[in-house]
């Protein structure tokens, strides 16, 4: 007996019994605790998007869409809004591209690969947290690393300092969103080049194209499915930053790190504001719906062969 | 299909086992078993250690009562009280910043303290009122002042003595606090001569209001209805300090470089005081915050208030015990010696032991001490935290260059008049 046909048999086996409760029992511990964690919270959030609650008293009033309305006419909310997608931007293609162009070297059979994937991976399995504030070390001012290498090559630090200059803040975080993702990306890259048959390589080869033709027309075209698969999780990762923003710049300076994951927390934790919180996490939750269903509309079909 | 039934009979039991564990404790605890006081407070450090010591005595002596101190950082912990509130899992008492208060006290989660504090003839008096003003909403108090503090001028002698300073003269007014700063700061090295709080949030604002009263502006109206720190006051502390960014006595840049060894001079609070004692790689001293020549004394004061949220009768009053019994003269003597923290009743600040103490031990506390009588109080309205917000981001615009000094207090005036009506 085939693998397939034993799988098969087993179904039918199953069925003859009638035996659907089982696979109901196997499946009910996900389903319930994703209702909990996930349906369920969604649904109270959007309940609370339509009320004004301060998140202790008894007591909410209804608003109907005062709280939408009032981020729409919200200039804090609109940058955030654009601060966020800048982010997202930029994590999702820079990071999708370096990373291929790693993967493709280690990929080439450069000696000491396992290091090498151990060195790019270490990142991901940092907490991000515990990272964020290495970074801040990093780009602290005076003493941090960044300062102490630029005098030493004599150029003078920016001013004002790192992470409170409007035009590098946001540069830094984005950096430190790319390099915490960058291992992940490299290992998925490096498991899907493992997939193209070396024959196409050979026949380009013979036919006289390049690295850079062969990377162009072969690798890049080949590898797509994988490509769009991390740009998705990475602008839906990305679209929720907070932590490293939290930590490291707490939104400012002058607004040029204040994405909406921030404002989302201090108009619920700070100013008791859950209502506004609430619409915010339903503007957010539509965007990356919406930006995810057209990814796949147009680019993910026409993939779905690999 | 045996099996997979087997599986789930034992699934269903340890999953139920907790569940019949707690009901057979339940089943047990009976009337002599102590009443068990759930405490959260930030307290970290040396503070954090003296609690837990009192906390600890406090069960010794009175076996009736257990209470167990829960340390929870200070960012945490207004998230985390509201999420307990709302999963009604809730400590049974507290100790928040005093900033918080005027919105818990409102959010009809406090536990009201008149009755307690009748039954068991406690002085409030005795308090500052600036403190306890905090936590009086509708005529009731909320909560008492377990600890303060408040901002004076920290000297890196190290630096000065380098930039040919002499610390023992520290700086009495504005203009001697810039020309010091201008002369200790060395761009080079990255050092700044005077550490300006300048992220958005309630650091600036807290900092900044120490300028704005020091040149005799408030920052709210009398009545707490409005701005009023778009006055010539409050352009005078903001120009001064841009001047300091201007003079490259301060470059905008992350909080914290004093305590580094990069900065000069710095405002900030007496609870650094204890710790930089033990660990500060530098020699350091304090002095009392200048005001303009033409100004008036002025310092911020902080600290944590106590307030209960049990909701059963017996463990309001056992909190009540603790509170009142953690808030008296004595037990407060000990803690301030022990914290550093600044007296919150009179009684412990005209103390004769304590003041011979301070004296002794720690004579960089005296600023501070001396200092508390000209301590102003934040605002207490309940949109505090959110109106302190909108405000320093628009002094923060103004620290960037994007809008001029007046332009932005009108902007701040605006967004908090908004806020407040």
């Amino acid at each position: 007996m085939t693998a397939m046909a034993r799988v098969r048999a087993g179904w039918q086996h199953a069925n003859r019994r009638g035996d659907v409760s089982a696979a109901a029992m196997a499946l009910a511990p996900a389903v319930i605790l994703f209702a909990i964690f996930n349906i369920y919270p969604l649904i109270y959030s959007g309940y609370l998007s339509v009320m004004e609650w301060d998140g202790f008293s008894p007591d909410k009033s209804y608003v109907g869409l005062d709280n939408y309305r009032a981020l729409y006419e919200s200039a804090t909310f609109r940058n955030a809004l654009s601060v966020t997608l800048k982010y997202t931007l930029s994590v999702a293609v820079l990071g999708v591209a370096v990373s291929l162009v790693i993967a493709v070297l280690l990929n080439s059979g450069v000696r000491g690969q396992n290091i090498y994937r151990l060195v790019y991976f270490l990142p991901v399995v940092t907490s991000t947290v515990a990272a964020a504030v290495v970074w801040r070390y990093l780009m602290t001012p005076g003493t941090g690393y960044a300062d102490v290498f630029l005098r030493d090559l004599g150029i003078t630090p920016p001013n004002p300092t790192w992470l409170r200059n409007p035009t590098w803040a946001l540069r830094i975080v984005m950096l430190v969103g790319i390099w915490k993702r960058l291992g992940f990306n490299i290992v998925i890259y490096l498991a899907g080049l493992q997939n193209i048959p070396k024959e196409f390589y050979e026949a380009a080869t013979v036919d006289g194209a390049g690295i850079w033709a062969r990377f162009r027309h072969i690798t890049v075209p080949l590898i797509s499915p994988i490509t769009l698969l991390l740009v998705i999780m990475s602008i839906i990762d990305s679209f929720l930053i907070f932590d490293v923003v939290y930590v490291m710049t707490d939104g400012g300076p002058i607004g040029t790190t204040e994405v909406v994951g921030l404002l989302l927390y201090r108009e619920a934790f700070r100013y008791f504001n859950l209502g506004t919180a609430s619409a915010m996490g339903w503007v957010i939750f539509a965007l990356v719906f919406a930006i995810t269903l057209v990814q796949w509309k147009f680019f993910g079909t026409r993939e779905a062969g690999l | 299909m045996k099996r997979a039934s087997l599986i789930l009979v034992i699934a269903a039991l340890l999953l139920a086992a907790p569940v019949l564990q707690g009901f057979s404790q339940a089943q047990v605890a009976s009337a002599q078993d102590p009443i068990k006081l759930v405490f959260w407070n930030y307290w970290d450090g040396t503070n954090g250690e003296k609690i837990q010591e009192l906390v600890d005595r406090y069960n010794e002596e009175h076996p009736e009562v257990e209470i167990e101190n829960v340390f929870v950082g200070w960012g945490e912990l207004l998230p985390k009280l509201q999420l307990a509130v709302a999963g009604g899992d809730a400590p049974d008492l507290a100790a928040a910043d005093m900033v918080w208060m005027p919105a818990l006290a409102n959010s009809g989660a406090l536990v009201p303290l008149n009755s307690f504090i009748e039954a068991s003839g406690t002085d409030t008096s005795d308090f500052y009122p600036a403190l306890l003003s905090v936590n009086t909403y509708n005529d009731q108090i909320y909560g008492l002042p377990v600890s303060t503090n408040n901002l004076e001028l920290f000297i890196n002698t190290d630096l000065f003595e380098a930039a040919g300073l002499d610390a023992s003269t520290p700086p009495t007014t504005w203009d001697e606090l810039a020309a010091d700063a201008a002369q200790c700061a060395n761009p080079d090295n990255g050092v700044v001569g005077m550490e300006l709080y300048t992220q958005p949030g309630e650091g600036l604002t807290w900092q900044f209001q120490v300028y704005l009263w020091g040149a005799g502006g408030d920052f709210l109206s009398e009545d707490l209805t409005q701005a009023a720190f778009n006055s010539e006051a409050g352009l005078k502390a903001l120009n001064f300090w841009l001047s300091l960014i201007d003079s490259g006595a301060y470059t905008l840049s992350d909080w914290g470089l004093f305590g580094q060894g990069q900065a000069c001079m710095v405002l900030d609070g007496s609870w650094m005081v204890g710790g930089m004692a033990e660990s500060a790689p530098f020699n350091w001293t304090t002095a009392a915050m200048p005001a303009p020549a033409d100004g008036q004394p002025a310092t911020n004061m902080g600290g944590e208030h106590a307030f209960i949220m049990a909701q059963d009768e017996a463990k309001q009053q056992a909190a009540w015990d603790f509170i009142n019994w953690l808030t008296s003269t004595d037990v407060q003597i000990e803690w301030d010696e022990a914290t550093a923290f600044m007296p919150v009743r009179d009684s412990v600040a005209t103390n004769e032991a304590y003041v011979t103490w301070i004296n002794e031990n720690e004579p960089r506390l005296l600023p501070f001490v001396d200092m508390q009588q000209y301590a102003h109080n934040r605002p207490p309205v309940e949109q505090y935290s959110e109106l302190s917000d909108v405000f320093s981001a628009m002094i923060e615009r103004a620290l960037y260059g994007q809008m001029d000094p007046q332009e932005a207090l009108d902007a701040a005036e605006a967004a908090v008049n908004s806020l407040l009506s």
